[in-house]
């Protein structure tokens, strides 16, 4: 396909996540034309082959809406009729939805990639203009939402089968998405990539008799699973293995506070509030185990970053990753929601030899670049929107 | 006597413990005046009720609000008004946060009282020399949340109360040692008044046999408080075990994402129903229709749920969290299981199913006994009569 492909990554808020960031700029990096539409809430970069629409303020949205109302207006009238047709039908605001969908079909990308799979119902329409639309399958928007709101379910159901192409972000999810009528035939899976330069790969060299110090990432949400985590810590103390454990990106929320303190952990667990990305590298780097306790994830970033950097991983078997994860080979992995386990893994990690531990954070490494290597994340996720094209013509 | 409870919003009907306080002691002709910040949820309205001065909004709201109040308080309150501004001082609070607190406790100011009692430990705050700027005496009650989790999270938030509260109230034991990890020095009186209950609505009554042979219920906010998810994972070993089970959880709350998630992931789907918020005649409806009653918590005051499960004769099996080890004696009126522990609950359900029915019987039988003669309304309206002599 020599035509320049149009891409639209859509997930409202820019700059997104930074799976997303990652993914428009390597696929603006690749020629394509990117899209990214959205409520601007930090710096937006400029870069080549990448189009931004945003909104801040008030002022900024009603400037913006005025615009694209007149460009419509101008050189897309039919389309415009269209498409406040299927506005008006909906019991949305009316001027929110023309300022969010507007420039959608005012610079009609050939590929609109969703972000969110809660708001298929918002985005269905650009179908009906020849756009194709593609949808990612991660994390909460498949593997519970949908469970406690029956509404989620039955709107999945219903327009699952409508869905040109779909981006799952690991096997796990495809077969959680399948429940809801997503074919497995437009389902691609493609991993989160690491821009692995980025991330240079270090074999530790541990010191002896210092505590094990254990580090674990991730906000204050029950699906982290880190009463479990303090579990584990408290059996790790009875048996008498000397740790530090820091969890980073939970604060002061209440739940663990009252349970650190229940199981008398103050000495040895450390709370701490959100880092930047560059101070979660060292922090790694610093750690000797990453512990991921999670009941549910697509796949963990933060998993992959450890892995790439050099320090071993125990994590649950939940979601996806198993898919990283080969136990005892380049990783541990324990069963969900099981605290004893865990503390074994970290036990068993404080007590190898250090050739071990360096061989398996090897072999890790490996799987990194082969799997989880920004390029192929890229290309894949082009094949995916040729994918939907070509069905096309 | 003039008695006045600060708590956060007017004791809803289901509030039982306040609205039963409240009716004791006007009963024994004492005049209650309920001091609230917010007066959305009020269904309880014989008694006086003032709301706090309003300031949250716009800055104009706020600012012609305060000027208002200010003005008010220094007309007609001055003197009061005063000693507050200056007990403040004493205590190192800056200038501007002193005539805040002269705003925002105007309306408890007004009031000419003999006792100022604090619903909550909670609800103290910047309030510590109120009552003894109006020349009353200072009550404090500590019910659970108050003492064991808010402290972690603001420690020593207590300190400046403990040399000015004149008497405590605390509905268990567990909750009377926490008051020592929090600074608290010995001075000011401790007495303990249990939650009660109206064991005249909560009775056996001869109702068909459950449906479901093992037909368990717990009543509680979806809060990480209860324990919930433990119980479901002791659910999970049961069901591993081959037992046969329905377990009912009635109430709503911000934990039901995380809950329903867990008995997908646990595969108990066909096993538990979640209710969603009943009507407390329901509720009655729902306890006759189960065998045994959970309350698996975390973290709990007393519990009045499991006083209820009680008086309508179900068999409970409690955590020991706070006070349910209190609200249930372990083999006599019910069990007690330590928390955090999923698999020694499923053991103790397990062994509790296994019991011959005589034996369930007796600890049913004790387990009502003691309530009707413990927690019963007229005991406690008694005790709250005392607690203010």
């Amino acid at each position: 396909m020599s035509k320049r492909i149009k891409i639209a990554i859509y997930s409202g808020i820019v700059p997104s996540t930074t799976f997303i960031e990652r993914l428009s700029r390597g696929l603006a990096a690749t020629g394509s034309q990117v899209f990214i539409f959205g409520l601007k809430k930090g710096s937006v970069p400029s870069l080549p082959n990448s189009t931004y629409i945003t909104y801040s303020n008030k002022l900024s949205k009603l400037l913006l809406l005025i615009r694209y109302t007149f460009l419509l207006f101008l050189i897309k009238p039919k389309e415009k009729r269209k498409l406040d047709k299927i506005i008006s039908r909906s019991k949305k605001r009316q001027l929110v939805l023309r300022l969010k969908y507007y420039p959608v079909l005012y610079h009609c990308p050939d590929v609109f990639h969703l972000q969110w799979a809660k708001s298929i119902e918002d985005w269905i329409w650009v179908q009906q203009f020849g756009m194709k639309l593609i949808i990612s399958l991660r994390g909460a928007h498949i593997n519970y939402s949908p469970l406690a709101d029956s509404k989620i379910a039955k709107t999945y159901k219903a327009l699952f089968p409508k869905v040109d192409g779909f981006h799952a972000v690991s096997k796990a999810i495809s077969l959680e998405a399948m429940k809801y009528n997503a074919a497995l035939h437009k389902i691609n899976v493609v991993y989160s990539g690491l821009e692995l330069e980025k991330m240079p790969f270090q074999l530790k060299i541990v010191e002896v008799n210092t505590p094990l110090k254990i580090l674990s990432i991730g906000r204050a949400h029950w699906k982290k699973g880190y009463t479990y985590a303090l579990n584990s810590a408290y059996f790790l103390k009875v048996a008498g293995v000397n740790f530090q454990y820091t969890i980073v990106g939970v604060g002061t929320d209440e739940e663990l506070i009252y349970h650190r303190s229940q199981l008398e952990l103050e000495n040895e667990v450390l709370f701490l509030e959100k880092l930047s990305f560059e101070e979660v590298i060292v922090s790694i780097r610093q750690a000797d185990v990453l512990l991921l306790p999670s009941v549910e994830e697509g796949i963990a970033n933060v998993v992959l970053e450890a892995m790439a950097l050099g320090t071993l991983v125990i994590s649950t078997n939940c979601g996806g990753m198993n898919e990283v994860i080969v136990d005892n080979e380049n990783g541990f992995l324990v069963p969900i929601r099981n605290a004893e386990a865990m503390a074994s893994a970290l036990k068993r990690i404080s007590e190898l030899p250090l050739p071990t531990y360096q061989k398996i954070a090897t072999s890790a490494r490996n799987t990194i670049e082969d799997q989880h290597n920004h390029k192929r994340m890229i290309v894949e996720m082009l094949d995916l929107y040729q994918k939907v094209l070509i069905t096309e013509q | 006597m003039r008695i006045g409870l600060v708590l956060p919003s007017p004791p809803a009907y289901s509030e039982t413990f306040f609205t039963n306080k409240i009716k004791g002691l006007e009963a024994h002709g004492h005049t209650v005046v309920v001091f609230v910040n917010n007066s959305k949820k009020g269904t309880f309205n014989t008694t006086k009720c003032k709301v706090a001065p309003k300031l949250s909004g716009s800055l104009l709201t706020v600012g012609s609000i305060s000027i208002f109040t200010l003005v008010y308080s220094l007309v007609f309150h001055f003197n009061k008004s005063k000693r507050l501004f200056l007990l403040d001082r004493e205590d190192g609070l800056g200038v501007i946060q002193r005539i805040k607190n002269v705003i925002g406790n105007s309306h408890i100011i007004a009031e000419p009282l003999d006792w100022l009692h604090f619903g909550f430990g909670t609800m103290v705050f910047n309030r510590e020399n109120v009552a003894k700027a109006i020349g009353a005496k200072m009550a404090v009650s500590f019910r659970g949340f108050d003492i064991g989790v808010y402290p972690l999270k603001n420690p020593g938030c207590y300190l400046r109360l403990w040399d000015k509260v004149n008497k405590i109230h605390v509905i268990s034991n567990d909750i009377r040692a926490l008051l020592y990890t929090h600074g608290y020095n010995g001075k000011a009186e401790i007495i303990k008044i249990t939650p009660a209950i109206d064991t005249f609505y909560f009775k056996k009554e001869d109702c068909q046999l459950p449906s479901v042979k093992n037909s368990f219920i717990t009543v509680a906010r979806l809060h990480w408080k209860k324990g919930l998810e433990y119980t479901l994972e002791a659910f999970a070993l049961l069901k591993k075990e081959g037992i046969d089970f329905h377990y009912t959880i009635i109430g709503e709350g911000e934990e039901y994402e995380r809950l329903k998630f867990a008995v997908y992931q646990l595969d108990l789907l066909d096993y538990i129903t979640f209710t969603g918020k009943i009507k407390h005649e329901k509720i009655k409806d729902e306890l006759n229709n189960s065998n045994i009653y959970i309350q698996y918590s975390i973290q709990e005051g007393f519990c009045n749920a499991v006083l209820e499960a009680q008086a309508m004769g179900k068999l409970c099996i409690v955590s020991d969290a706070e006070g349910l080890s209190e609200n249930i004696l372990d083999n006599e009126t019910g069990w007690v299981v330590p928390k955090y522990a999923p698999n020694m609950l499923a053991e103790r359900i397990q062994k509790v199913i296994e019991l011959d029915s005589e034996h369930k019987k007796r600890i049913a039988h004790n387990a009502q006994r003691r309530v009707r003669e413990k927690f019963n309304i007229e005991n406690q309206q008694k005790k709250f009569v005392d607690f203010y002599t």
